[in-house]
């Protein structure tokens, strides 16, 4: 007799958020030895690019990156590295060096060397990801904060282990930065960032991944300026991987209409609410949108 | 820019579109039971009312306000050796009520966390029935716990520290009253 197969749907407390994950197409103990296997990944990039953990990646970077190279682990090598990507690709908009402006504003822990104004602006990216995962910082008031990008790789590595452990349809969200894979996918409500409980839409989310920013407790730093952006009251975007939607989300937070370009490079689509209560959407995103029911 | 439209649908009407409040089930007990301890034969309920001792020991342990006149317990067993203890507990965030299981090894460590279900709350009120009441009659008849009627949330900033404090005034449960 064939073994039924199943699809199941956990959640565990992880990245400061909650964290679900839906897998399907195996038996029901290989579905839950898959989703076992995804959390752990997940708590893998947490240990290692957590900014308030002091045994991090990121910690030792913090550390001792400014006076020397520092050698990371693959995955923290992977983040910075499509990190100053992106960094390059948004003329400086995407920075995970603005931790010293967070720490002024009380978001991060830790007194900041340097409040404002932000120690590098004129100087490129903050800093160096050299060869064989070796890591230097340009300056020593630099201080590097992934959590622009860390819970989009999170959601990406989690659903990678679910590929490889052959199930054939699989969702992770991570707080609303999430991704799937499979039929079906999902329908995927956008909360309107003005009024608890209200929905802005939804997007159906199959074979691609999507993040929203804004609306909650979290601030996204314009580092040109070095301090909260204030154009826009919430961004969400899709795009064919969750780290690339987590960032462009805050891209898009600080330039608005100006991260058009950007989004179009990376075949990503984007809706946000701009302060004056306006809905924008990138051509070609209306075809994902289905009305709230 | 070119690169982008005004959505048509005025941003007035949006917002009154209301999303259904929602709740999520995860796992079933059950489920959650066997999870944590694939090896155990059977789980022998445990369930500890407190005496007002137990509140302030607790509390005074875990420094977190214990806000309930029990804790649902089981034993797992392996044949007739323990093998742990399944903690059943609830947090309430700011607008979410957490119902999630804490796995103990014999010793008291953590052995696994795990979340059966969230569920909308109103100014800190459980909408639902009380606690106690939840679980009653609830079994291996119950419905799978993927609801495909539940649609996920994009651009929710659920924060989990409570389940972390829940967790704290677990473990001092445990110190009080299991150890």
């Amino acid at each position: 007799m064939r073994p039924a197969f199943v699809s199941a749907r956990r959640a565990r407390a992880q990245l400061g958020t909650f964290v679900e994950i839906t897998a399907g197409g195996a038996t029901p103990p290989a579905v839950h030895a898959a989703i076992d296997a995804a959390f752990d990944g997940v708590a893998d990039v947490h240990r290692l690019m957590s900014f308030h953990d002091p045994g991090s990646d990121l910690s030792r970077l913090n550390r001792d990156a400014p006076t020397r190279p520092v050698t990371v682990h693959p995955w923290t090598h992977a983040v910075l590295r499509a990190a100053l990507e992106l960094h390059d690709a948004s003329g400086g908009i995407f920075d995970v060096t603005v931790a010293p402006v967070l720490q002024g504003l009380g978001r991060l822990p830790g007194q900041a060397e340097a409040r404002v104004p932000h120690p590098h602006l004129d100087a490129g990216p903050g800093i160096e990801v050299l060869a064989a995962r070796r890591v230097r910082f340009r300056h020593p008031g630099v201080a590097v904060d992934l959590g622009g990008i860390a819970k989009g790789f999170a959601v990406d590595r989690a659903l990678d282990i679910l590929r490889e452990r052959g199930m054939t349809r699989g969702l992770v969200n991570a707080g609303g930065d999430l991704a799937a894979f499979g039929r079906p996918g999902e329908c995927i409500s956008i909360r309107d960032p003005r009024q608890r409980g209200a929905s802005l839409g939804c997007v159906r989310v199959e074979d691609t991944a999507l993040a929203s920013s804004g609306g909650g407790e979290a601030v996204v730093v314009d580092p040109r300026r070095g301090e909260p952006a204030g154009g826009v009251l919430g961004a969400t975007v899709t795009a064919r991987s969750c780290l690339l939607a987590d960032a462009l989300t805050k891209v898009v937070m600080v330039a608005g209409e100006g991260a058009g370009p950007l989004l179009a490079r990376y075949g990503a689509a984007a809706l946000f609410l701009s302060v004056h209560g306006a809905v924008h959407v990138t051509r070609g995103w209306s075809a994902v949108v289905c009305r709230a029911s | 820019m070119e690169h982008w439209v005004r959505w048509a649908a005025p941003s007035a009407i949006m917002i009154s579109i209301a999303v259904p409040s929602h709740a999520t089930q995860y796992l079933t007990l059950e489920q959650a039971q066997q999870l944590a301890f694939p090896d155990a034969s059977r789980f022998v309920e445990a369930h500890v009312m407190f005496q007002p001792s137990d509140v302030a020991a607790i509390e005074r342990r875990s420094g977190e306000k214990v806000r309930t006149r029990g804790q649902q317990v089981w034993r797992a067993l392996a044949g007739d050796r323990p093998v742990g203890f399944f903690i059943v507990d609830y947090v309430i965030g700011k607008h979410l009520v957490i119902d999630y299981v804490v796995a103990l090894e014999p010793d008291g460590r953590v052995r696994r966390v795990e979340i059966l279900e969230y569920r909308e709350s109103y100014g800190g009120e459980i909408t639902n029935h009380s606690w106690l009441e939840q679980f009653v009659g609830k079994g291996s008849r119950d419905p799978l716990m993927v609801d495909r009627d539940i649609r996920n949330i994009s651009g929710a900033t659920l924060s989990s520290h409570h389940v972390t404090e829940g967790i704290r005034r677990v473990l001092a449960f445990y110190e009080t009253c299991l150890r």
